[in-house]
């Protein structure tokens, strides 16, 4: 009886204990937007409340200044629009990409796949400025095209690298039983390769919706008119003016705009976590 | 009677709209009769919202009136430096463009803003004329027209004021005093001192009115090392460590709207910002029901034992070079620059937008709530942030560097002695006037 209960207790102090401190840290910031976003602007502003409590009530006022009085909703879905596209079109093409590289034996392959890494490392802040060149000569500019085209600018070289390390995990072996059957190199990729590395692929895929998801300095650039402005950009112009900051619906933003990511991220994590840990092995 | 083969007149006529077809295809453009006339405009979000759905407005008026499609694009001032530089990079983007805080954009972009001498002198005398108009040339030239400020008074708390035993002071030693007895009873002066356009703001004030500036009047000679200097940093030091939290030193442009509403401080250098949004907020004194915009009066920015100066944002507006449409946005800046219009315009903007116009520093929204009978004096005192030096990029780099903010708070927390920081100081801005870190 004593050894039972012992061991249910165990994982009390060997896991759930030594967690709580990380898990706490993690959670902080959305519990702070979350308390911040329902919070009257008088409470807001005593000194005297307890910041991390809700005191005076719960307002939803914050939430409804987003939607009756900024165009949020329009951003939230160009923000989706935008992220979906620019992932498929990444995860597409670095599926192409990182196959060869993982793959096959060609020359400059290692250096092309170091180039490819280097590339990832080129800040936006230096890329922007000759991005806007190339968006306003393909007469993007003012369109959620204009993103759907540079975003991949930065996740292709990132899912390519993440998909290499993946690939590589898998058994060269069962490629060639299925080339041995008679499957050329784009049937291997189709129909072996890639269903056993879905989660590789679901890993991809979600960082590259996180990073498009979360991008600012792009959509700043090359959209203006407030109706096409991803989330990030328009909570950003609408709820700063001047030296007011809007807290309460800059947090109610903030909130709803982390729902999509943790709704991904709730549903695949599984593969994520799998899809991050063999590539890193390999 | 119809003939099988093609007429010549058939002929010419296939040809001729074949080949025009061909033309619009190849130029990629619509004739001129059949192109829809278009002009943007590319603004920064007004701290009172109404001034935009009025800028709006006349805008949507005037594109109605002319047969132009219009479009205002509205952002946050923090992000037109980098729309600014993506749009001189691709050579397009908006026709109009505000340009700020500050006049020095239009140096730093002066081969690429269209020259406005026209409608600077068209809309100069409908408006009783710009206030201190060779502060706007640029190299001589209206590159941009000076557009609004938001002039920089004292917000005060009465009601601490009459617990300290004190009345509306006018002088900046009358707020050190203050300051001091406010702060031992919990209830500091505050301004920032960090990087922020407010420290900017106010530590340059503070320099002015003890007779201190950092550039000469021709626009070269540095002119920090002073016994001026020294004695301004003497009284900010004094500010700083008796009458202020040492939180100043991280503040941002929203940290002392933040600290006045908040019930906590006494006094704030700022625009009417802070005490409007406490009045829409209806925001309370702490462990009171009174509304706290009852007990906030605005005072003169003070005066130091030289002068009474300050200075603030100066927005502008200007029309990129580039643009295929200067002569519509010059129409347009006219009909929005008629008397009637900026009229409706300032009082949208409840007296926070004071255009650079003598006729409307008198507009009547400055009579209507007592709060802001002394705008129109800060508005006299109120000079480029390159006084009484010329305002160029250079000017321009020593406010986003923040040069002189870090000089003072070096030696306020004793980081630094006096000449050390001056020394640091002068070092910094000769080499910006050098033209050495401008390409940095």
């Amino acid at each position: 009886m004593s050894g039972s209960r012992a061991r249910q207790i165990r994982p009390l102090f060997t896991l759930y204990l030594p967690v709580m401190p990380f898990v706490l840290f993690a959670l902080f910031p959305l519990y702070f937007m979350l308390i911040t976003s329902f919070k009257k602007n008088a409470e807001l502003y005593d000194p005297s409340s307890i910041p991390f409590l809700i005191q005076r009530g719960v307002t939803f006022g914050h939430y409804q200044l987003l939607s009756n009085e900024t165009l949020f909703w329009s951003w939230f879905v160009n923000s989706l629009i935008v992220s979906v596209a620019a992932t498929v079109i990444s995860v597409v093409i670095g599926i192409l990409a990182a196959y060869p590289l993982a793959r096959m034996r060609f020359l400059g392959g290692d250096s092309f796949g170091m180039a490819i890494f280097i590339t990832y490392l080129v800040p936006p802040s230096l890329l922007f400025l000759p991005l806007s060149t190339v968006v306003n000569r393909l007469g993007l500019s003012d369109s959620l095209w204009s993103l759907v085209v540079t975003y991949p600018t930065f996740l292709v070289p990132f899912c390519t690298w993440l998909l290499m390390g993946y690939f590589r995990t898998v058994p060269k072996e069962i490629e060639e039983c299925a080339m041995l059957d008679g499957c050329g190199r784009l049937q291997t990729l189709l129909r072996i390769l890639l269903p056993v590395a879905v989660p590789g692929v679901i890993c991809a895929a979600l960082f590259a919706f996180t990073l498009s998801w979360n991008e600012f300095l792009y959509a700043l650039v090359f959209v203006s008119p407030a109706e096409l402005k991803t989330m990030t950009v328009g909570v950003f112009s609408e709820l700063i003016r001047g030296d007011i900051y809007y807290w309460g619906g800059l947090m109610a933003g903030a909130c709803i705009g982390s729902l999509p990511i943790v709704v991904a991220y709730v549903f695949f994590l599984d593969y994520y976590v799998s899809g991050l840990t063999a590539g890193a092995v390999k | 009677m119809t003939s099988r083969g093609v007429s010549r007149r058939q002929f010419l006529r296939t040809s001729a709209g074949a080949a025009g077809v061909a033309g619009i295809l190849a130029s990629g453009r619509a004739p001129a009769t059949a192109q829809t006339r278009e002009l943007s405009f590319l603004t920064v979000a007004s701290f009172v919202p109404d001034t935009d759905k009025e800028l709006k407005r006349q805008f949507d008026e005037w594109g109605a009136k002319n047969k132009v499609k219009v479009r205002l694009d509205i952002i946050a001032h923090l992000q037109l430096v980098t729309k600014k530089a993506s749009e001189v990079q691709a050579r397009s983007g908006h026709d109009l463009t505000a340009l700020g805080p500050g006049l020095g954009d239009a140096d730093l972009y002066y081969d690429y803003l269209a020259d406005l001498n026209d409608v600077a002198t068209d809309v100069a005398p409908k408006n009783g004329g710009w206030l201190n108009e060779h502060d706007y040339l640029i190299r001589g030239k209206w590159k941009l027209l000076p557009w609004w400020m938001p002039p920089f008074p004292m917000a005060v708390r009465t009601d601490l004021l009459e617990k300290i035993g004190e009345k509306n002071p006018d002088t900046w030693e009358d707020w050190l005093r203050i300051g001091k007895k406010g702060k031992a009873i919990g209830h500091p002066f505050g301004t920032a001192m960090g990087h922020s356009a407010d420290a900017n703001v106010t530590l340059l004030s503070i320099m002015w009115s003890y007779g201190a500036s950092y550039v000469g009047k021709d626009g070269k000679t540095i002119t920090i090392n002073s016994k001026e200097t020294r004695t301004a940093m003497d009284f900010v030091k004094r500010l700083y460590t008796e009458a202020m939290d040492p939180e100043v030193l991280a503040w941002d442009d929203a940290s002392n709207n933040r600290c006045l509403n908040a019930g906590k401080c006494i006094g704030i250098h700022n625009p009417i910002s802070a005490y409007e949004s406490a009045k829409k907020d209806k925001v309370v004194v702490p462990g009171s029901q009174r509304e706290i915009a009852e007990v906030i009066d605005h005072v003169n920015t003070p005066r130091g034992p030289v002068d009474r100066k300050t200075t603030t944002g100066y927005w502008c507006v200007g029309v990129w070079n580039f643009s295929k449409n200067v002569d519509l946005a010059k129409d347009f800046l006219r009909y929005h620059f008629q008397p009637e219009n900026l009229n409706k315009w300032v009082e949208a903007g409840h007296g926070f937008n004071m255009p650079f116009l003598a006729n409307l520093t008198k507009h009547p929204v400055y009579k209507s709530d007592k709060q802001y009978r002394h705008i129109p004096d800060v508005a006299k005192v109120t000079v480029p942030p390159s006084w009484p030096g010329p305002t160029t990029a250079a000017s321009q780099q020593v406010l986003d560097l923040y040069i002189i903010p870090d000089m003072f708070a070096q030696y306020s927390t004793g980081k630094m002695t006096a000449d050390q920081a001056i020394a640091w100081a002068e070092k910094e801005m000769q080499e910006i006037y050098a033209g050495r870190r401008r390409k940095v």
